[in-house]
C-alpha cells in the first residue's frame, strides 16, 4: 500500500495540510492510518481550525481502504461460486481419486508428504499429464530438482490412451499434452515468487480467454525451497514460509486453481521420520495426504492426514 | 412539569414483568451455546472463546459447528443472529457447512421447510477472507458499517464473530518489524501494535453490537519432546498400534499472541485430538476446560 504522499495528486483532500495532520500522529502509509484508531484521530481533529477539511481527508481514506477489502458473501454466493467454479480435478491416480471424492478440488491446496522415492514427484507427473488430457487445461509445473520427466508423462499419455509413440503419426496427442504442460525449473523461493506473481498477473488478464484455461498448479517439491531458508533465530523464513502459502492459497482461490505441492521427510527425534515442514506449516495446506510405497508389489497407499471434511486416518492404494 | 416527574417515577417503580414472563424472556434469549460438551460453558454477549490447540485438532470443525447448533435452536431465538466468519487461514470449505447444515435438517425432521430453512440459514452466514494482517484491519474498520446494513437486510439483531485462526499472520507480522525504515524509531513492535488495533476495533464492535467473539488459535510452538509435533513420523500402520494412553494430555504449547489479545480473552477451551479416536467414523473428540 501507498504513502499518503503519493494519494495527493489522486486525492485532492489528502494535501500537506492533512499529511501534516497525519505525520503529527506518527501516520505517513495507508497502513499506519489502519493500525491507528480513527475515532481518536477524529477527536484529535474536532480540535482543531479545520476540523472540517480533515474530517473529510479522514473519511476519503476510509473510503479508499473500504474499496481494497474482500467482499462479504454469504452462505449461498459462497456455495454457488464453489458448484460454478471449482471443480474436481481426476488425478489419474485411482487411489488418490477415490480417497478424495474424485481427485484435486480447484481452490484447494492439496499436500503430498512421503519419505523418500515413495512415489510423491510420479503423482504430480501423473496428474498433470491426466488433467492436460482429460480436462484439456493446461498445467503449471515448477520443478525445484530436476524430477520433471517428459518420458514419464508420455508413457502415462501412452498408458491411459494405448498407443505406442515411436511413430511419427500418433505424436499428435502427446504433442498436445507436452504443449499444454508449462514447467519452469526454480531453484530457491524467491524465484518461486517471481513465477507465481507473474502466473497471477498473466491469468488476471487472460480471465476472458477461457479455451485453455490453467487449472493445476504443482510444485515438487516446496519443501526442497523452503527448508533452506529456515532455522536461525529470525522470524523471516518463516514469513516467506507462510506467505508463499498464503500465495498460493491466493491463486487458487482467486484463479480457480487446485495446487499440489511435495513435501519431503526428514529424520526426526528417536529415529522417526517427519514431514520437513512442520508446526507452522501444517495451517498451510487443505488436504494433507502421506504417501508410502510397498517395494516388493510397487503398490502406493495413501492416507488422509488431513482434510477439510473427511475424517484423518482413511487410506487407500495404487499402482503407478 | 410536576405531573411529568410523578409520571416517570411510577412508570419507573411500576412492574415491567412477572417472574415468568422474565423467566421466559431469559430463556428465549439464551445467547449462545457452544456444541456438546461446551455446551455447559456460559456464555453471554461481549465474550472473547478462543479455542486453541495444535493443527488438526479439529478447531476448525468446532467453529462450523456453533453456528449449526445455534441456528437448530429455532424456538430460542437462534436465527436472530447473524454469523461472521473471518477466514485468516484461508482454508475454509462451504461444502463442509453446508453438509453439515443438510445433515442438522434432516436430523430435525420438519421435511416441509427443509428448503427455506436451509436457504435462510445459509444467507445468515457471511464470509470474508484475508490475507493479511493489513486485510483483517481493514474488514474489521468497515464491519460496522456493513454489520449495520445486514442489521436492516435481515431484522437481526445479534452477530457472532468467528475468527479462523487469531494467529495466522504470527510469522509475517513478526519479520515486518523490520521492514519500513521508519518503524524503527517506534517505541512498540509490529505484532504488537496490529494486535492491539484488531483488539480495539473489536471492542468498539462489541460496545456498538451484541455480539459474541468465537476465535480458534493453532498451537505453533510443540514441545519437542511432546507426541503431537511427529504426528506423521511413522506409517499408518504404526501409528495405530502404538499405545494410545501416551502422553497426549501434556501438551505443552508457547502462547505466541501479544498480551493485548491474551487479556481480551475471556474463556479459552484447549482441544486435543485423541488419536485412538482418528481410526473410527466419528473421529472428533474434545476435551473442554475453560478459564474465566
Amino acid at each position: 500500500m501507498a504513502p499518503l504522499k503519493s494519494l495527493e495528486q489522486e486525492y485532492p483532500l489528502i494535501d500537506s495540510s492533512f499529511q501534516a495532520f497525519c505525520a503529527s500522529h506518527d501516520i505517513f502509509s495507508v497502513e499506519d492510518f489502519i493500525l491507528h484508531d480513527i475515532d481518536v484521530l477524529i477527536a484529535f481533529a474536532d480540535k482543531l481550525s479545520a476540523s472540517r477539511r480533515l474530517k473529510q481527508g479522514i473519511n476519503q481514506l476510509l473510503s479508499i481502504i473500504d474499496a481494497l477489502h474482500q467482499p462479504l458473501l454469504n452462505g449461498l454466493d459462497l456455495l454457488q461460486d464453489v458448484k460454478r467454479n471449482k471443480h474436481v480435478l481426476s488425478t489419474g491416480c485411482q487411489g488418490i481419486d477415490a480417497l478424495l471424492g474424485g481427485g484435486l478440488r480447484e481452490g484447494q491446496l492439496t499436500e503430498l508428504v512421503g519419505p523418500s522415492s515413495s512415489g510423491k514427484t510420479q503423482v504430480c507427473l501423473k496428474s498433470a499429464s491426466t488433467v492436460a488430457k482429460m480436462h484439456m487445461s493446461s498445467v503449471v509445473y515448477l520443478d525445484t530438482g530436476n524430477s520433471f520427466s517428459p518420458q514419464r508423462i508420455a508413457h502415462f499419455v501412452g498408458q491411459s490412451s494405448g498407443s505406442v509413440f515411436n511413430n511419427q503419426t500418433d505424436r499428435g496427442p502427446l504433442q498436445k499434452v507436452l504443449d499444454s504442460i508449462i514447467c519452469y525449473s526454480v531453484f530457491d523461493i524467491f524465484q518461486m515468487f517471481d513465477v507465481l506473481h507473474q502466473l497471477e498477473i498473466n491469468l488476471r488478464s487472460e480471465m476472458l480467454k477461457s479455451d485453455h484455461q490453467v487449472r493445476l498448479l504443482i510444485v515438487d517439491s516446496i519443501s526442497s525451497l523452503i527448508t533452506p531458508i529456515l532455522g536461525g533465530s529470525g522470524p523471516q523464513g518463516h514469513a516467506l514460509m507462510i506467505s508463499a502459502g498464503f500465495l498460493l492459497k491466493k491463486l487458487a482461490h482467486e484463479q480457480n486453481l487446485a495446487v499440489l505441492v511435495t513435501n519431503h521427510m526428514v529424520g526426526g527425534d528417536s529415529g522417526t521420520s517427519k514431514p520437513a515442514l512442520g508446526e507452522s506449516w501444517k495451517s498451510v495446506p487443505h488436504i494433507r495426504l502421506l504417501l508410502s510405497r510397498d517395494w516388493q508389489s510397487n503398490i502406493c497407499n495413501f492416507f488422509i492426514l488431513k482434510h477439510p471434511s473427511m475424517a484423518s486416518g482413511r487410506a487407500a492404494s495404487c499402482t503407478l | 412539569m410536576q405531573m411529568d416527574d410523578s409520571k416517570e417515577v411510577q412508570r419507573w417503580i411500576g412492574v415491567d414483568e412477572n417472574a415468568n414472563q422474565m423467566l421466559a424472556r431469559v430463556f428465549m434469549a439464551r445467547p449462545f451455546l457452544l456444541p456438546p460438551p461446551l455446551h455447559r460453558v456460559p456464555l453471554r454477549f461481549g465474550n472473547v472463546v478462543e479455542i486453541l490447540g495444535p493443527l488438526p485438532s479439529a478447531k476448525t470443525h468446532i467453529l462450523i459447528q456453533v453456528p449449526i447448533s445455534m441456528w437448530n435452536e429455532v424456538e430460542y431465538g437462534g436465527l436472530d443472529h447473524l454469523v461472521v466468519f473471518v477466514d485468516l487461514d484461508c482454508r475454509f470449505d462451504i461444502m463442509r457447512l453446508s453438509e453439515m447444515l443438510n445433515h442438522r435438517i434432516a436430523e430435525a425432521g420438519n421435511r416441509d421447510h427443509d428448503e427455506t430453512l436451509y436457504n435462510l440459514c445459509m444467507s445468515r452466514f457471511l464470509y470474508v477472507h484475508c490475507y493479511n494482517s493489513f486485510e483483517f484491519l481493514q474488514t474489521l474498520k468497515t464491519l460496522h458499517y456493513r454489520l449495520q446494513k445486514e442489521k436492516e437486510a435481515h431484522g437481526v439483531n445479534s452477530f457472532l464473530l468467528m475468527i479462523d485462526s487469531i494467529g495466522a499472520f504470527h510469522w509475517v507480522d513478526r519479520s515486518s518489524t523490520f521492514l519500513p525504515l521508519r518503524e524503527s524509531c517506534r517505541k512498540t513492535l509490529f505484532p504488537q501494535r496490529v494486535s492491539e488495533a484488531v483488539v480495539q476495533e473489536i471492542k468498539k464492535l462489541i460496545q456498538v453490537h451484541s455480539m459474541l467473539i468465537v476465535a480458534t488459535k493453532a498451537t505453533i510452538f510443540v514441545d519437542r519432546y511432546s507426541t503431537a509435533s511427529s504426528e506423521a513420523k511413522c506409517l499408518p500402520s504404526e501409528r495405530f498400534s502404538k499405545n494410545v494412553t501416551g502422553n497426549d494430555q501434556h501438551i505443552q504449547y508457547r502462547e505466541y499472541m501479544p498480551s493485548a489479545w491474551q487479556s481480551f480473552v475471556t474463556h479459552r477451551i484447549l482441544s486435543i485430538l485423541l488419536r485412538a479416536i482418528m481410526k473410527t467414523d466419528r473421529s472428533i473428540c474434545w476435551n473442554g476446560c475453560c478459564r474465566d
